[in-house]
């Protein structure tokens, strides 16, 4: 029997890797990814320059919204530079903490990643980025690159004379209107572009300032420093200048109060170090480290290998069927086999194929890596190596090979009702929104891995190998990893059980797919 | 049955209301070529899935090669179903060998077996090519060796004949008759009474699921009348005391012939010489125009037999 399983699942293995379509898709997952690894570079560094108005009628806050600009700007160049430090400096060590830093640039970069503002203020400080690369130049990798600093993202247009800075904000707004749309395009020294955005602070604007203990009003948007852009999501620009406009109103209302301002911005800096500690660690690891945090999201990215590859098999396992039946050779195949052993060397041959595909993925990862040597893929196989090096492993290979059997195990069955592929697609696509389910909900989860609701989809056999591997790394309670495991283990048997059931039935019926009570009565038969 | 390689006793199979098979029973000789013929619908098809217990049989007993179930000799058993149909992506010889594999040849010796095929059937210029750029003819060869390269001792072949062209019609009457001879038994269904006459031992006929004949084509030939068919101007009454012939009716004058001519048709016995029915003409003295006596075709037999269910089944 063991022979005959192995028969039929050697030559669907076979089938499926000689056609064009097999190696389609193992190219194409690297092919994406190092194109997507290219892509985010390129884009990283082609942010456009962005122009910007300000028609500041009061007179007041000029200097407040050219600071918060400005400190935009370092504050990109810091961040562009932690990924340098990242890339370049020598003997990384994802598994990096504050309390085991060993140098200066181990130290900020943890400052930076703990507390923005904080770090900021100390970089600005302490000189910026001349200082920084200073410091952080013996700590350099020998042939690491020089740091490119960042471009200047927000430059001021010059106002198009036709705008009377004096006039009304509804004036100046319907001036204004068509730049904004992008109807009309602004000019800025020697180039011209789109207006991104436009900041209006009106004459009287310090009436609006809003004070604790004063009666609430009802909203109005002509009240206050106008910030018009069309861009809706990109928030840096009008977080920066309320933070800066409000530091400014701050500190006068503190001299109006004769409160010493330098004693009050001294307090302000004065921080409280909070370190995220892991319970589950062990004494003396506790510490939340980078390799922490990034084993905490891998579980993402298992999930999404696993249903791509689970995807995969199943439409070859279908396919495979509905052309069996359709041919008629099923029945061929039925004098010569039993329908158990049939079934069984289809999961496996196909089985086969998808761990070639997972392999194939792998194995191109890993040349990538190591044939394009750059600091970046450096750092990418250290990422990985952290990865392959934590637990998730033996939970992956355990969730891929049980959400196989459920998944194919129906698929199965789908194709040996159907006679052609349009008629199982009706019957594939709740299959296919379902495990949609789990997928969407992938980022939710690593979020917050423990939750009543994430943990009551748990328990649901078809979501059980997604919601389960997306929590792996979250220690679980232990009720829900033997619980589910075995709902899990159950279901599959079921399932196989049943599509073992209606296999045998449907592979010898031919036209329409069967209603949904001829179904029901497949399922109850004896046979 | 002594030396029965495949019996059936009172074999009924229902689908639902639908009785597909009833109370069939019948006997097949090891050695022998039986033909299952009936008209469309009647059972063929469900009879043999029975047999290699692709389905099972709602009651009745069926013994395959000395056991209960196919399950347990089906590497001794070669099918070919009526729906024809193959591995589109496959070498021609890699599915020959696929399937004698799955009958239990080891991988060497299927290897051999499909070449050797391939070399005696004239296939050999098309071993590598895939199943996809064959003509429906030659797929359909391929898929008949592949039922019979494992050497079974039962052979089961469900309207082998169909789409094929006559060259590889004789081909495969050659190659039963060959299997036939070599000890290994065939069965096979048809609606083409030609090749059943010509190479069937015995054979089965059903209609609506029914047993209707189950015998020797000798014997199948026997259950209609043989006729003699004269045509003379003088007068006949001294042939009714042959004995043995049963009936004389006179058949309708052709208008265009000479009316003093009549044309009869004498009903006889299976025991009787039509030469001695033509001697005593010659003794009486009765001038014959013509005299004519055909043996009944099995298609006469088909149609005297079944006609009635086979032409209503096509107004279903």
């Amino acid at each position: 029997m063991m022979k005959m399983i192995r028969l039929i699942a050697w030559r669907e293995y076979m089938e499926n890797v000689q056609t064009k379509g097999f190696w389609l898709t193992v190219m194409i997952f690297p092919v994406i990814f190092i194109a997507m690894f290219f892509l985010t570079t390129a884009l990283n560094n082609a942010t456009p320059t962005r122009y910007y108005l300000l028609i500041d009628q009061s007179g007041q806050y000029e200097q407040a919204v050219a600071t918060a600009i400005a400190r935009e700007h370092q504050r990109r160049i810091m961040q562009e530079f932690v990924g340098y430090l990242l890339e370049n400096r020598k003997d990384t060590n994802l598994e990096l903490m504050a309390a085991n830093a060993r140098s200066t640039t181990d130290q900020f970069i943890d400052d930076v990643d703990a507390d923005q503002f904080a770090a900021l203020d100390a970089f600005l400080n302490d000189g910026g980025l001349d200082f920084a690369l200073t410091m952080a130049r013996p700590y350099l990798k020998d042939n690491a690159p020089p740091f490119e600093q960042p471009k200047q993202q927000f430059i001021e247009a010059t106002l198009p004379s036709q705008v009377d800075v004096n006039g009304s904000p509804q004036e100046i707004i319907a001036a204004l209107r068509p730049y904004l749309t992008g109807d009309r395009e602004i000019s800025a020294g020697d180039e011209s572009g789109s207006l991104f955005a436009l900041i209006l602070i009106p004459a009287d604007v310090d009436q609006d300032i809003s004070r604790p203990g004063a009666i609430p009003q009802t909203p109005d948007t002509t009240k206050g420093i106008q910030y018009w852009a069309r861009n809706l999501t990109d928030s840096r620009l009008p977080d920066a200048i309320g933070n800066s406009i409000n530091n400014v109103i701050r500190e006068r209302e503190y001299v109006s109060l004769g409160v010493n301002t330098q004693l009050v911005r001294n307090v302000q800096r004065t921080r409280m170090p909070l370190n995220q500690l892991d319970p589950t660690a062990e004494a003396g690891e506790e510490a939340v480290s980078m390799a922490d945090t990034l084993r905490q999201f891998a579980p993402m990215g298992f999930v999404y290998l696993m249903f791509i590859s689970l995807m995969q098999s199943v439409q070859y396992l279908l396919a495979n069927t509905i052309e069996e039946k359709s041919n008629r050779i099923i029945e061929v195949l039925l004098a010569s086999v039993t329908p158990h052993e049939l079934m069984m060397g289809k999961l496996l041959g196909i089985g086969m194929a998808g761990l070639t595909t997972i392999g194939a993925w792998l194995l191109s990862f890993y040349l990538f890596i190591t044939l394009y040597d750059n600091n970046q893929t450096e750092l990418i196989s250290q990422i990985l190596e952290v990865i392959l090096g934590s637990e998730l492993i033996p939970w992956f290979v355990f969730y891929y090979f049980a959400g196989y059997a459920l998944y194919s195990g129906i698929f199965l069955a789908i194709g040996s009702l159907c006679d052609t592929l349009k008629e199982a697609q009706g019957l594939m696509m709740p299959m296919i929104l379902i495990q949609i389910v789990p997928i969407a909900s992938m980022f939710f989860v690593v979020l917050d891995p423990n939750n009543t609701i994430v943990r009551a989809m748990s328990w649901f056999p078809l979501f059980t190998p997604y919601i389960m591997m997306n929590r792996a790394a979250a220690d679980p309670p232990m009720i829900d990893v033997i619980g589910t495991t075995i709902t899990l283990l159950l279901s599959i048997l079921l399932v196989l059980w049943l599509s073992g059931k209606v296999f045998k039935l449907g592979v010898l019926r031919t036209g329409q797919p069967p209603k949904m009570l001829e179904l029901l009565r497949m399922l109850r038969s004896k046979i | 049955m002594e030396n029965s390689v495949l019996s059936m006793h009172n074999v009924v199979k229902r689908f639902g209301e639908f009785t597909a098979v009833d109370e069939i029973s019948f006997s097949i000789p090891k050695g022998s070529i039986y033909g299952f013929l009936g008209p469309n619908g009647a059972g063929k098809t469900t009879t043999i899935r029975m047999i290699l217990e692709i389905i099972k049989p709602t009651s009745g007993e069926i013994s395959v090669l000395g056991h209960a179930s196919a399950l347990d000799v089906r590497n001794r058993i070669g099918y070919l179903p009526e729906e024809k149909g193959l591995y589109k992506k496959m070498k021609v010889w890699a599915i020959i060998q696929y399937f004698a594999r799955l009958k239990g040849m080891d991988k060497k010796a299927a290897k051999d077996q499909a070449w050797l095929l391939l070399e005696k059937y004239g296939l050999k210029d098309f071993a590598e090519s895939k199943v996809e750029a064959l003509s429906k003819g030659m797929s359909q060869k391929v898929q008949v060796l592949s039922a019979v390269a494992h050497e079974p001792e039962l052979v089961i072949l469900d309207e082998p004949f169909t789409g094929l062209d006559p060259v590889n019609q004789t081909v495969l009457e050659e190659l039963i008759t060959g299997m036939a001879e070599n000890g290994q038994t065939v069965i096979f269904s048809t609606h083409v009474m030609q090749h059943a006459e010509r190479l069937c031992d015995r054979i089965l006929l059903i209609a609506k699921g029914r047993k209707i004949f189950d015998g020797t084509v000798a014997e199948a030939k026997a259950t209609i009348p043989r006729r003699v068919t004269i045509e003379t101007a003088d007068d006949i009454k001294d042939l009714h005391a042959i004995a043995g012939v049963n009936e004389i009716v006179q058949l309708a004058a052709d208008p265009s012939a000479d009316s003093t001519v009549a044309q009869w048709q004498l009903q006889i016995s299976e025991q009787v010489n039509p030469q001695d029915i033509l001697r005593t003409c010659f003794d009486r003295g009765i001038n014959l125009n013509r005299f004519e006596f055909t043996e009944p075709s099995l298609h006469d037999v088909f149609v005297h037999l079944v006609g009635d269910d086979a032409r209503e089944h096509e107004f279903r």
